[in-house]
C-alpha cells in the first residue's frame, strides 16, 4: 500500500556545497540518499514529493560538515499481510516463483500455487496447468495475496499465494 | 504428622473397634483411610502420602487387606511390636477410630474369624503369599484403584451417601497433600544394599525377623521395589535401628546404609513409569540385534505373551540370504550391517529366493514369506519380545518418518504415524499464548490459544464463540497451530535455530521458507515457535557472522554464506567457479574487514555497496551490490541468485558498475593487465630515470615489494612489538615468513625481523585509504609525511600506478627532463580520454577538479595537477591499501639517499603547477608530493636474466642482468648472451630491451612476475604472451615484458 507521509532526516553536507545552491544540493543529496531505501516501519521510499522544511544547520566539530534536519514529504510503499497486489514474475524455480512489485520481492511457494499447476523445468521454467491454458513464467504478471511479510532493515520480503479465488496470472507475456 | 496419627490409629484399630463400637463420631472414610495405611504397613507407611484421596475407592479391598494385616501383626506375635509403637503416641489416633469400627465391624469380625487360622498358620512358617502381596501392594495399588475408580466411586457414594462427611476426602487440597509429606520428625528411609535379585527375599526375611523378634526390631517398614535392583529400603528412625535389623541377614552385605534425603522419599514410592502403553502405531526403537536403534512401528501387541509385532525397514542382504537359503557357506560374522532398504520381492526372486505369498490367518492380511520372515509392502514384520524394544521418549526424526511413509499410500498413513508422535513429546512445550488446534476427540479442529498449562491438561481459550471461556484439553489432543505467513523459529530438531515463514501447514508438519537459504524446510509444528526474529538460525559462531568475509587457513578467503551447527559454509573467493567449502571455526584465521576500492572493467571505481553487473562467466548478467572486495575479487549479492545465499564471486575486472561510465580506448581496455601489474610490481629501487619505453605504468611499482610475502592478513597491519630488543616499537608488517615477521618501524627508518609471537597484532588495523580517500586527503597527507619519514614514499603509490592517464602526462615531461632523447608520447590525448572516465566514477571530486583542467593543457606540470582524479580512484585499490605502507620496505632505504638528490631536480616542475594546488585544495597535499616522488618512484623493474641496454661511460652495450642488488643496482654480464664481463650498473644506466614478436620474454610485473614465456603477438600496447609453465596465453602490457637473451 502506498502512503504519502512526512519524514525527517538529518542531512550532512560537505562544505564545498555551501553557497547559492546549498538548498538544491541538499535536496539532490536527500533524493539520492533516501529514494529507494527501505525502513521497516515505513517501507520503501518511492519518491520524494516535496520539502517541508529545512532546519538550521549545525556545523560538526572537526569535519566541517553541516547537519541539516530536513523534513520532507514522500511516497512510501509498504506491503501488508492480506494485501492483494499485482506483481511481475522474475524467476521461476521448482520451489515456487519470485515476483516483484516495485521494490518488494514476493515469493510464492509451490505449496501456494494451485495444485493443478505443475512445474515444468527447461529453458524457460514455468508452472503450467495440466491443460496448458495457464502458464506462469518469467515476466508473467500475476495477482497474488500477501500472506506474510518479513521486514529487514533494508528489505521487505513477502510470501504470497495465488491459491485463492481471483488470483493468478493476469497477463501472460507469451499471449500479449 | 497426620500420617503418624494414622499409623497409630491403625494400630489401635483392632482394639478399639471392639471397645468403642458406640462411638460414631467420625465418618467412614476415615476408617478406610486408616485401614489403607495399616495395610500398607508391610510396604510402607509412606503410602499415606497419596493414599487418602483414594481411600474410599480402595475401601472394598481394604476390608480384607486390613484384616490380613491385622492378623499378621496380631496373630503372628506382633503384639509386642505393636505395643512398642503404640507406646509412642498412644492417644493420638484414638478419637478417629471409634466410629470406623462401627460400620464395618460385623464384616470384619466374620472375616477375621475366617482368616484367622490361615494367617496364623502361614504366618508362622513363611507367609509367602501374604508378604508378596504386601510387598507389591504399594506399587500397583494406585492403578488398580484408578481403573475402577468410577465403579467404586458410585458404589461408595451409594453406600455412604447418608454420611454427612461423604465428601470428606474427595477433594484433597495441595496443602493437605503437603502435610502428608515426610518431615524431619518422621522416620527416615534408608537404602541398603542387598544381593541382586534377592530384594524381595531380603524384605521377607526382615519381616519374618520382625515377626519373630517383635519389639527388638525398631524398623518400621521394608520396601523392595521391583524396578530397583540391588537395594531395598528400610524405614526407621535411626541408622542404628537399621543396622540392628539387618544384622545377620545373609542377603545384606556391606552394611552400607544410605539415607534417602527427605525430598526424595516420596519418589521412592511414587510410581514413576506406568506400564508402557504399547498400542498399535506407536513408534518404538529396537534395542538389540541387527536392527538396534532402528525405528519400528508397533503393529500388534500381545500382552499375554509379552510380545510385539513391529514393522521395520528390513536390513537384509539378499545375496547373503540367498546363499543361506541354498545352504551355501555363509560368512560367519558379517562385518557390516546391511543398510535399511525396502524388500523388493522381484529382486529376491531373481536371486532364486523362494517367496511365498501367504495370507496370515490371524489378521487376514497377505504377507510375503521369505525364509521365514514376513514382508509386506517392503516392510519387515517381526515379532519380538517387549523387552527388546524401547518405547519411551522415541522421537523419530523427520527423515525416518519420511522413509516409513514412502512405500505406503500417502495421506492416511502419515496422519496415523504422526499422531502417535504426541505420545512421546516432551512435557511442557505448550506455552501460554500459543495458538493450538485440537487434533483428536470431539473438539477436533477447534482452534484456540493456550491459557494455562497443567500437568497433562492444557486450558485453551477457544476461538469459536459460544463456548466456555476456557476448555481443558489433554495435551495429547493438542497440536500447535500455525498459519501460512507466520514467521517462526525452529527450536528443536535438526533444523534448530532456523527462522522462516510458514508456507504451508500439513497437519502438524510445517513447510517453512527459510529466511536465509530461501529453501523449504519441513519441520514438526511442535518444534517451532512463532518469532519475529529474523535470523538464519545460528548466524554467529565465535567472532564470525553470516556474510562476513573471512580469511581461511590456507590463505584462501571467502564469504560465509551459511552457518551450521559447528561449521560455516564459505563461498570461496575463486571467481572462475562457485566453490563452497565447509569450514570449521578453527580453520578460519580472521575476519577481513578492510574496505577496499577496486576498478571495474571500465576503470570505474568500485567500492563496497556499489551495484555492479557481472559481465562474464557463469553468472553473467547478474547484478547486485558489492558486499566485499578482496584481492580484486568482488563478492556480489544478488537477491535473485538462489545459490550460495545470493552471493556471487567475481573478478573486479569482469564486472561493471551500474551507472558507471564506460570509457573506452586502448588505454582503458587494458587497464586490467595494468592493474594486475600494479599489484605486485617488481622490486626495484627507485630510480630517477625513466627510460624510453612507452607509458610507464609502474612508477609506483618500485614501491611495492615483489611477491607480497604471502597473503597473511597481518601483512599491512600496524602492530606493536611486545618483546625483544624492539619492544614497544610500533610498525607496519611488511612480510611474514614462517614464524618471523618483518616489521617496518614507524619511528626508525628500518625494517626489522621479529618473531611472530613477539608481535601484538591487535593494534589498529590500518585502513588508511578508505578513510582518507574521501575528502580529507589533502590535509592528511602532509600530516602523515610529517609524522613519519617513510610516508612520502608511499604517496606515489597512490598516484599514478595504474592510471595511465597520468603516466601519459608525466612521461613526456620527465623524459624531457631526464632523457632528452627519449621519444615524446602525446600526453594530451590520453589525458582527455582518460579524464572523463575517472571523474565520472568519482563525482564527489568533480567540484575540485575542473579548475585544474584549465591550466592543464600547456604545462607539463599539469600532469600532477590532474593527479587527484586518478589518485583517488587509485587510492582505494585493494593492493594499495593493504600493502602500500608495508611496501615501502627496507630494500629501498639505502636508495633513499640516492633518491633525495633527485628531488631538487624535479623542483622546476613545482613552480609549474602552482595554480593547481590552490585550486584543488583537497588534493593539494598530494600534488605537492608528486614532484618529489615522481622521479624517484620510477624505475625499471629489473629482474634477473633479462636483456638490457647498458649505457656506461658513454658506451651502449647489451648485457644480461645476473643479479639485482639490494641497492637497486644490478650485476650485469655484458654481451648479448651474457658471456662478457660482469659490471655493476645503476638502474639509471640500464634500459630494458623491448621484446618483439616471438621473442622469449620474462614478465617483470603483475601477478605473473618472474614467469617466462614467449611473446606471440603484439596488440597496441599489449603483448600476447604464452607462459612457459602453464602454456596459458595472457595479454599483458608490453611494458612489463622484458626480452630474454
Amino acid at each position: 500500500m502506498f502512503f504519502h507521509i512526512v519524514l525527517e532526516r538529518n542531512m550532512q553536507l560537505h562544505p564545498r556545497h555551501f553557497g547559492r545552491n546549498l538548498r538544491e544540493n541538499l535536496v539532490s543529496k536527500l533524493v539520492k540518499d533516501v529514494e529507494g531505501t527501505c525502513s521497516g516501519r515505513h517501507g520503501f521510499v518511492v519518491a520524494i514529493t516535496g520539502i517541508e522544511n529545512v532546519g538550521k544547520g549545525l556545523i560538526r566539530d572537526g569535519t566541517g560538515f553541516v547537519t541539516f534536519p530536513v523534513k520532507y514529504q514522500c511516497v512510501v510503499f509498504r506491503p501488508f499481510k492480506g494485501e492483494i497486489l499485482e506483481a511481475a514474475v522474475t524467476m521461476v524455480n521448482k520451489m515456487g516463483f519470485f515476483a516483484e512489485t516495485g521494490p518488494v520481492q514476493i515469493f510464492v511457494s509451490n505449496h501456494l500455487i494451485p495444485d493443478d499447476m505443475e512445474f515444468q523445468s527447461g529453458d524457460m521454467p514455468n508452472y503450467t496447468t495440466s491443460d496448458g491454458s495457464v502458464k506462469i513464467q518469467k515476466d508473467s504478471e500475476v495477482r497474488l495475496k500477501i500472506i506474510g511479510t518479513r521486514v529487514d532493515a533494508t528489505e521487505i520480503f513477502c510470501i504470497g499465494t495465488i491459491k485463492d479465488d481471483f488470483l493468478g496470472v493476469i497477463n501472460d507475456p507469451t499471449t500479449a | 504428622m497426620v500420617r503418624r496419627f494414622d499409623d497409630e490409629e491403625d494400630d489401635d484399630v483392632e482394639e478399639e473397634e471392639y471397645e468403642d463400637e458406640e462411638e460414631q463420631l467420625l465418618d467412614d472414610e476415615d476408617y478406610d483411610l486408616d485401614e489403607d495405611v495399616g495395610r500398607g504397613r508391610g510396604g510402607s507407611s509412606k503410602k499415606r502420602g497419596r493414599s487418602d484421596f483414594i481411600d474410599d475407592l480402595a475401601e472394598e479391598d481394604d476390608e480384607e487387606d486390613e484384616d490380613d494385616d491385622d492378623e499378621v501383626y496380631g496373630g503372628g506375635g506382633g503384639g509386642g511390636g505393636r505395643g512398642g509403637k503404640r507406646h509412642k503416641a498412644p492417644r493420638d489416633g484414638s478419637q478417629f477410630f471409634d466410629l470406623e469400627a462401627q460400620v464395618d465391624s460385623d464384616e470384619e469380625e466374620e472375616e477375621d474369624e475366617g482368616e484367622d487360622g490361615f494367617i496364623v498358620d502361614s504366618g508362622a512358617d513363611m507367609p509367602d503369599e501374604d508378604v508378596g502381596r504386601r510387598m507389591r501392594r504399594p506399587l500397583p495399588l494406585r492403578e488398580d484403584e484408578q481403573e475402577d475408580v468410577e465403579a467404586l466411586e458410585r458404589s461408595i457414594q451409594a453406600r455412604y451417601a447418608r454420611s454427612s462427611h461423604a465428601e470428606y476426602d474427595e477433594e484433597t487440597t495441595d496443602v493437605e497433600q503437603q502435610a502428608l509429606l515426610p518431615s524431619v520428625r518422621d522416620p527416615k528411609l534408608w537404602m541398603v544394599k542387598c544381593a541382586i535379585g534377592r530384594e524381595r527375599e531380603t524384605a521377607v526375611c526382615l519381616m519374618q525377623k520382625y515377626i519373630d523378634k517383635g519389639s527388638e526390631l525398631q524398623i518400621r517398614s521394608v520396601i523392595a521395589l521391583d524396578h530397583l535392583k540391588n537395594y531395598i529400603y528400610i524405614e526407621a528412625d535411626k541408622e542404628a535401628h537399621v543396622r540392628e535389623a539387618i544384622k545377620g541377614i545373609r542377603n545384606i552385605f556391606g552394611a552400607k546404609i544410605m539415607l534417602v534425603p527427605i525430598r526424595e522419599m516420596t519418589d521412592v514410592l511414587s510410581v514413576e513409569s506406568k506400564a508402557i502403553d504399547l498400542s498399535r502405531d506407536t513408534w518404538v526403537r529396537m534395542k538389540i540385534g541387527t536392527y538396534k536403534g532402528d525405528l519400528a512401528q508397533v503393529v500388534d501387541v500381545d500382552n499375554v505373551r509379552q510380545r510385539v509385532t513391529v514393522k521395520l525397514i528390513p536390513r537384509i542382504d539378499l545375496q547373503v540370504l540367498a546363499n543361506k537359503l541354498e545352504g551355501r557357506e555363509v560368512a560367519k560374522k558379517k562385518a557390516f550391517v546391511p543398510p535399511p532398504r525396502f524388500m523388493n520381492v522381484d529382486e529376491a526372486r531373481e536371486l532364486h529366493i523362494r517367496v511365498e505369498h501367504r495370507r496370515d490367518p490371524m489378521s487376514g492380511d497377505y504377507f510375503e514369506n521369505i525364509g521365514g520372515m514376513l514382508f509386506k509392502d517392503g516392510f519387515l514384520y517381526k515379532t519380538v519380545s517387549m523387552k527388546s524394544i524401547s518405547a519411551q521418549n522415541i522421537k523419530p526424526t523427520f527423515d525416518e518418518l519420511e522413509k516409513f511413509r514412502t512405500p505406503s499410500v500417502k495421506g492416511e498413513g502419515e496422519m496415523v504415524g504422526l499422531s502417535t508422535l504426541f505420545a512421546n513429546r516432551k512435557k511442557g512445550h505448550f506455552m501460554k499464548g500459543d495458538a493450538v488446534i485440537v487434533v483428536k476427540g470431539d473438539l477436533k479442529n477447534l482452534k484456540g490459544w493456550v491459557e494455562k498449562v497443567e500437568e497433562e491438561n492444557v486450558h485453551i481459550r477457544p476461538e469459536m464463540k459460544g463456548l466456555p471461556k476456557t476448555l481443558a484439553v489433554n495435551e495429547k489432543e493438542l497440536c500447535k497451530y500455525f498459519e501460512p505467513g507466520n514467521h517462526v523459529k525452529v527450536v528443536a530438531g535438526t533444523k534448530e535455530g532456523a527462522t522462516g515463514m510458514v508456507v504451508k501447514v500439513e497437519q502438524h508438519v510445517l513447510i517453512i521458507l527459510s529466511d536465509t537459504t530461501k529453501e523449504h524446510i519441513r519441520v514438526f509444528a511442535d518444534d517451532v515457535v512463532e518469532s519475529s526474529e529474523v535470523t538464519t538460525g545460528v548466524t554467529k559462531i565465535g567472532d564470525y557472522e553470516l556474510h562476513d568475509l573471512v580469511l581461511l587457513d590456507n590463505n584462501s578467503f571467502g564469504v560465509i554464506i551459511r552457518v551450521e551447527r559447528e561449521a560455516f559454509q564459505v563461498l570461496k573467493g575463486v571467481p572462475e567457479r562457485p566453490e563452497v567449502s565447509l569450514v570449521k571455526l578453527r580453520e578460519i584465521k580472521c575476519k577481513l574487514e578492510k574496505k577496499f576500492d577496486v576498478q571495474d572493467r571500465y576503470r570505474n571505481t568500485v567500492s563496497v555497496k556499489d551495484v555492479v553487473r557481472i559481465l562474464e562467466g557463469s553468472c553473467k548478467g547478474k547484478q547486485g551490490p558489492v558486499e566485499h572486495i578482496y584481492k580484486g575479487v568482488l563478492f556480489v549479492y544478488d537477491r535473485h541468485h538462489l545459490e550460495h545465499a545470493g552471493f556471487i564471486c567475481a573478478k573486479a575486472g569482469s564486472c561493471c558498475v551500474v551507472g558507471g561510465a564506460r570509457s573506452n580506448g586502448n588505454r582503458n581496455g587494458d587497464s586490467l593487465s595494468r592493474f594486475g601489474g600494479f599489484k605486485t610490481p617488481p622490486r626495484v629501487p627507485p630510480s630517477p630515470r625513466r627510460f624510453s619505453r612507452g607509458g610507464p605504468p609502474f612508477d609506483s611499482g618500485g614501491r611495492h615489494r615483489g611477491g607480497r610475502g604471502g597473503h597473511d592478513a597481518l601483512v599491512g597491519t600496524t602492530v606493536k612489538i611486545r618483546q625483544g630488543p624492539y619492544k614497544g616499537y610500533r610498525g607496519r608488517v611488511v612480510d611474514i615468513k614462517g614464524q618471523s615477521v618483518r616489521v617496518e618501524l614507524e619511528s626508525q627508518m628500518k625494517v626489522v625481523t621479529v618473531d611472530r609471537n613477539f608481535v601484538s597484532d591487535n593494534v589498529v588495523i590500518s585502513t588508511p585509504h578508505r578513510e582518507t580517500s574521501r575528502y580529507g586527503m589533502g590535509s592528511e597527507t602532509p600530516m602523515r609525511s610529517a609524522r613519519t619519514p617513510l610516508h612520502p614514499y608511499m604517496t606515489p603509490m597512490r598516484d599514478p600506478g595504474a592510471t595511465p592517464i597520468h603516466d601519459g602526462m608525466r612521461t613526456p615531461m620527465r623524459d624531457r627532463a631526464w632523457n632528452p632523447y627519449a621519444p615524446m608520447s602525446p600526453p594530451r590525448d590520453n589525458w582527455e580520454e582518460g579524464n572523463p572516465a575517472s571523474w565520472g566514477t568519482s563525482p564527489q571530486y568533480q567540484p575540485g577538479s575542473p579548475p585544474s583542467r584549465a591550466y592543464e593543457a600547456p604545462t607539463p606540470g599539469s600532469g600532477w595537477a590532474s593527479t587527484p582524479g586518478g589518485s583517488y580512484s587509485e587510492a582505494g585499490t585493494p593492493r594499495d591499501s593493504g600493502s602500500a605502507y608495508g611496501n615501502a620496505p627496507s630494500p629501498y632505504m639505502p636508495s633513499t639517499p640516492s633518491g633525495q638528490p633527485m628531488t631538487p631536480s624535479s623542483g622546476p616542475y613545482i613552480p609549474g603547477t602552482p595554480g593547481g594546488q590552490p585550486m584543488t585544495p583537497g588534493t593539494g597535499g598530494l600534488d605537492a608530493m608528486s614532484p618529489v616522488i615522481g622521479p624517484e618512484s620510477e624505475g625499471p623493474w629489473f629482474v634477473p636474466d633479462i636483456l638490457v641496454n647498458v649505457h656506461k661511460s658513454g658506451d651502449e652495450t647489451l648485457g644480461v642482468i645476473q643479479e639485482v642488488l639490494p641497492d637497486g643496482s644490478c650485476k650485469v654480464a655484458l654481451g648479448s648472451s651474457g658471456s662478457g664481463d660482469t659490471v655493476i650498473a645503476m638502474p639509471s644506466e640500464m634500459e630494458i630491451i623491448p621484446p618483439k614478436k616471438s621473442d622469449k620474454i620474462k614478465i617483470m610485473g603483475g601477478s605473473l612476475r618472474g614467469l617466462t614465456g614467449k611473446l606471440i603477438g603484439v596488440d597496441g600496447t599489449d603483448g600476447i604472451v604464452r607462459i612457459d609453465d602453464s602454456l596459458d596465453v595472457k595479454i599483458l602490457d608490453l611494458v612489463i615484458l622484458a626480452k630474454l637473451p
